[in-house]
């Protein structure tokens, strides 16, 4: 070990920092949040500066450099000028006084090097690389940063507001750390994260009650409905992500990739539930039953769907089920299919000088036909996305026209959207079925009807794949 | 030769910082600067790297609002002197982020520009609150419009399209012109009693929700008055959010 990692207690401490730029601000900001109070040696400061003096009663601003008599009573001192002769001439003040002092950029004359942060206060994880290398430092920082929500240090905070009233309820060592170890991986956790303090001091209380009388409590499984987004796994949110990697087993359907299906805990049971338009592998009934049966089990079951669970996900059918019968479940939304294929194909859902409404729709078949409401969709300045219309594009366009719309409106079909066997085919109603079928697409597909789509042209970033007529 | 800088529109999702996707989050640790909107809560700019410049071009209607024009010119200039720039928006940057227009315009000028689709605002309030956007039996589609009209022009809203009680109908930024879109959808033959859901904050913990019939919506929605931007939710659907959604003690419920 090169350095020894320490936590730095800064409350009231002045600290001084040289420099008046964003490194400067920085270091400035990161003192304040310790607590400390701080004096700024600069001609001038930066725009970076603009947050930080918020707080005039712990910054000064003083146009100078610093004197031998400035450093008196300070703790630390920050050399972060952009200009390495006054960082030396700090430095060398700081020396004569033995105060720690570190230089920014410079190794080699730093008494202390500042680590990546990942704040979760009072949780705080500081991450060095010795000064290696600061992009390392930052990669592990972004690593740790999804591991641990946002809300993380609640949690926290939470837990030692019981600590004192779990030593005294339970006696024995061992019977603590098998109550926190059940509830910081339980639901419990959630609710506080979900900023529900009062429902989980409720939960919190039953369970402390039953553990001190030696009751053992099952486990209560839960339900996590989770949208994994449009297909590719970097669309997937923090929240998806941490669940798929507490769950026991996955439900999960055909419109979740295999690149999604690898972020699942690797020992999670996974289990396939359909379905391809033509397939019906386990019904939305079965599907219903199996979530309550694996979740009274004391599981947590993840149940994984494509884009978003509550557009075209049937998510609202199976959580009435799970409320019917009492089972705990949350709720995680995703990117929508139609807003990752807008995204990805460079087509606006909405824009100023074409539509000021959009409208998603399912071009799925009643009885072998499609069921529209034509008039809604046919309106001028309104972008129309049909989920599932692949199958039917010939039918959905000619109902278009057939209810009055120009055969010229343009329609893009952005198949395998976000995928990197991403195509995009673009024509107008009267061509976009011919098109579509020269180019043998495969679905999933999201049918783009609109003005909007003529964007496609100088947004279509994403170029690969993209067929544009 | 200076590096050529590049723009990233990133939709910065529904509130809570854990709805971020994950590529949102790498540009962010990546970035050189950050644009960003008021929309956007501090704890997700706070994920961009130590030492980006932050700057807010915050909109609020009424509250001198930065034009587009100049976003648009900062985007450009802050991309031309070699950086990777993160546009960042709250929800969704391709619906009613005005998305489109900064990417023609950066695209325009020779800037490559990325586009990152973010969990927009009502899929977040949906599943913050237990209310589906579509549900067998009570709505096949869901349709998205704004309540907000520029320069505080007329609103400009194609009323007979938007009445259409088998499609939940999605209002963004509606608080200022709630009463008269319900009026106006009633006038066009959307049921009075049809229910309608008021939202403010959702994901985050100190969300609110407020349940009333259309008619009454405009009335009941004035209790998110100092909530930040409300968004509705109008449809059948909103009846599961009794139902299905987290306890009724959240929601406050308002009948005219």
């Amino acid at each position: 070990m090169d350095q020894l990692p320490v936590f730095f207690d800064l409350k009231d401490r002045w600290v001084a920092v040289i420099g008046g730029g964003p490194q400067a601000a920085r270091r400035a900001e990161l003192a304040l949040r310790a607590g400390a109070r701080v004096r700024v040696f600069a001609a001038t400061l930066g725009g970076d500066f603009e947050t930080v003096i918020r707080h005039p009663d712990r910054i000064a601003h003083v146009p100078r450099l610093p004197a031998a008599a400035d450093l008196e009573g300070v703790t630390l001192v920050f050399c972060a000028d952009g200009d390495k002769a006054c960082n030396a001439a700090g430095r060398d003040l700081a020396k004569a006084a033995r105060i720690p002092c570190n230089v920014v950029d410079t190794p080699e004359w730093c008494d202390f090097t500042m680590p990546s942060i990942v704040d979760r206060s009072p949780v705080v994880i500081a991450i060095s690389t010795a000064g290696t290398s600061p992009i390392l430092g930052r990669m592990i920082k972004a690593r740790i940063e999804t591991m641990l929500p946002a809300a993380y240090g609640r949690i926290a905070q939470f837990v030692g507001r019981f600590r004192r009233k779990v030593t005294v309820a339970i006696k024995s060592f061992d019977g603590r750390r098998h109550f926190w170890e059940r509830i910081l991986e339980g639901p419990v956790v959630d609710r506080v994260l979900a900023g529900r303090d009062a429902e989980a001091a409720a939960e919190f209380e039953v369970e402390l009650a039953a553990a001190a009388a030696g009751i053992a409590r099952s486990r209560t499984g839960e339900v996590y409905l989770v949208g994994a987004g449009p297909g590719d796994p970097d669309l997937v949110t923090f929240k998806a992500l941490r669940l798929m990697q507490r769950a026991d087993v996955v439900l999960y359907d055909r419109l979740v990739g295999d690149g999604i299906l690898g972020l699942v805990r690797r020992e999670a049971e996974r289990i396939y539930v359909g379905k391809l338009p033509t397939e019906h592998t386990a019904s939305q009934d079965e599907i219903g039953a199996m979530l309550v049966r694996l979740a009274q089990e004391g599981k947590r079951v993840l149940r994984l769907k494509g884009g978003d669970p509550f557009l075209f996900g049937r998510g609202g059918e199976e959580i009435e089920r799970l409320a019917g019968a009492g089972i705990p479940f949350q709720v995680v939304p995703g990117v929508t299919a139609a807003l990752g294929c807008a995204a990805y194909a460079g087509i606006p859902l909405t824009h100023r000088d074409h539509a000021g409404a959009c409208v998603f729709v399912t071009g799925h078949s009643r009885e072998g036909k499609v069921d529209l409401d034509w008039t809604a969709l046919v309106r001028p300045r309104q972008t129309v996305a049909v989920y599932m219309g692949l199958s039917h594009l010939a039918e959905i366009a000619r109902g278009f026209v057939d209810h009055g719309a120009d055969p010229a409106l343009p329609v893009a079909v952005v198949d395998g959207g976000t995928r990197p066997e991403q195509q995009v085919v673009i024509g107008n109603l009267a061509d976009i079925a011919q098109r579509s079928e020269a180019a043998a697409l495969k679905g999933p597909a999201i049918l783009i009807v609109g003005t909007v789509v003529r964007l496609h042209e100088t947004l279509g970033w994403n170029a690969t794949g993209s067929q544009t007529s | 030769m200076a590096r050529a800088g590049r723009v990233a529109l990133v939709g910065a999702g529904p509130g809570d910082p854990e709805l971020l996707t994950l590529r949102a989050a790498r540009l962010l640790a990546e970035a050189e600067a950050v644009v960003y909107d008021r929309l956007v809560p501090q704890a997700i700019v706070e994920r961009a790297r130590p030492g980006a410049m932050r700057i807010d071009v915050g909109k609020g209607a009424g509250h001198h609002p930065v034009p587009q024009d100049t976003i648009n010119a900062l985007l450009l200039r802050l991309a031309r002197s070699g950086r990777l720039v993160v546009r960042l928006k709250g929800g969704d940057p391709f619906t009613f982020g005005r998305g489109g227009e900064e990417a023609a315009y950066l695209v325009g000028h020779g800037i490559p520009c990325e586009v990152v689709p973010g969990v927009t605002s009502a899929s977040g309030a949906a599943a913050a609150l237990g209310i589906p956007l579509t549900h067998r039996g009570l709505a096949t589609g869901v349709r998205y419009v704004t309540g907000h009209c520029r320069d505080d022009a007329p609103l400009d809203l194609d009323w007979s399209g938007l009445a259409d009680p088998g499609t939940t109908l999605v209002v963004y930024m509606g608080l200022a012109n709630i009463r008269r879109i319900a009026c106006g959808l009633i006038e066009h033959g959307m049921p009075a009693d049809l229910p309608a859901a008021a939202i403010a904050r959702a994901t985050q913990a100190e969300q609110r929700l407020v349940v009333a019939p259309l008619a009454g919506i405009a009335d009941a929605a004035q209790a998110l008055k100092d909530q930040g931007p409300v968004l509705f939710v109008i449809g059948r659907v909103v009846e599961l959010a009794a139902v299905l959604g987290a306890d009724a003690s959240e929601i406050e419920r308002a009948y005219a």
